[in-house]
């Protein structure tokens, strides 16, 4: 909401709350959320060497490999109670690459086991990351739409 | 702590893997991570002085390109593969890159047919291809027939 538009017993609650409330050390998040997530990124790099290296992968192609590897070793250090240590101490540092992916299906997944595999596992893995598939399906869906109009018009 | 001890050693055992790694004095096991600049490679059978020639014009031609780091040239018995790297703030431009060689060479070069690639792949492949050809692992025939499947490896994209 706007300033403007706060009646005076609003503004006054505000101030209030700013003297209360507890001071986020956000230089300190920034720097671990860039260092956590720059060293996922340097393991991402070194997997890519490594596919290209000692399989038949190129630059444009080591990707996917790369990609479904750092999600499966998230899922399994999500399962084995590490992730969640390094998502608290880094944050967004943890959640924006790939991996945090993985965390977010597995993590939903251990959370409901208790109601059972179907309602519970089933319904649940994807609640967080299934945005995340239908967005990246559907974003690409809408491109190559684009792309195969403009072929057909001959621009591209 | 027990983590702390557990992170340390993981820490010891990746070194010892990594610098496991830099016993082999081959250049194809560090072709990825430092410049190389190999000489450039014929395969086939029956080269003429002319084909040997224009090789080292291509070379010393593509390496004057100031965004480029790192040229490898072979001649196959149809066309040219010129693989290269470019430099790190370069990489922006690679597309441009690409394009500007491309049409460079077929320019100077208007009888021979050129494959153009930036890919580190098809650079590192080139490399071990040379010391195959070198060893003597590979007969005439084989390098030629793996010269064909790198030069097809180039346009794979999935």
């Amino acid at each position: 909401m706007a300033k403007e538009n706060m009646s005076p017993k609003q503004q006054w609650y505000k101030q209030i709350e700013s003297t209360h409330e507890t001071k986020r050390p956000l230089l300190k998040n920034c720097t671990r959320a860039f260092f956590v997530g720059g060293v996922i990124c340097t393991i991402g790099q070194a997997i890519s060497y490594f596919y290209i290296y000692f399989f038949r992968f190129t630059e444009q192609t080591s990707g996917n490999p790369t990609v479904a590897t750092m999600v499966f070793l998230a899922m399994l250090l999500t399962g084995f109670g590490i992730y969640d240590k390094l998502g608290q101490f880094s944050g967004a540092g943890s959640a924006v690459p790939v991996t945090g992916f993985g965390n977010a299906v597995i993590s939903a997944a251990i959370e409901h086991r208790t109601e059972g595999f179907v309602l519970g596992v089933g319904g649940n893995m994807f609640k967080l990351a299934g945005s995340v598939i239908l967005f990246g399906v559907f974003g690409a869906f809408v491109i190559a739409l684009v792309k195969v109009t403009l072929m057909k018009l001959g621009v591209v | 702590m027990k983590s702390t001890r557990v992170i340390r050693l993981s820490f010891v055992a990746m070194l010892l893997i990594v610098t496991g790694c830099s016993n082999e004095q081959n250049d194809s096991s560090l072709a990825l991570l430092k410049t190389t600049n190999p000489d450039e490679l014929i395969v086939g059978a029956g080269h003429s002085t002319k084909d040997e020639e224009t090789a080292k014009q291509v070379k010393e031609k593509v390496s004057q390109f100031k965004e480029l780091y790192d040229v490898s040239v072979v001649e196959g018995e149809k066309e040219f593969l010129v693989a290269y790297k470019v430099k790190h703030m370069q990489r922006f431009h690679m597309k441009k890159i690409e394009k500007t060689l491309t049409n460079y060479l077929e320019s100077h070069f208007p009888d021979e047919k050129f494959t153009v690639s930036s890919d580190y792949k098809i650079f590192l492949e080139t490399i071990r291809l040379k010391e195959k050809v070198e060893n003597g692992t590979y007969t005439n025939k084989e390098a030629e027939k793996r010269f064909e499947e790198i030069v097809k490896l180039r346009d794979e994209l999935t």
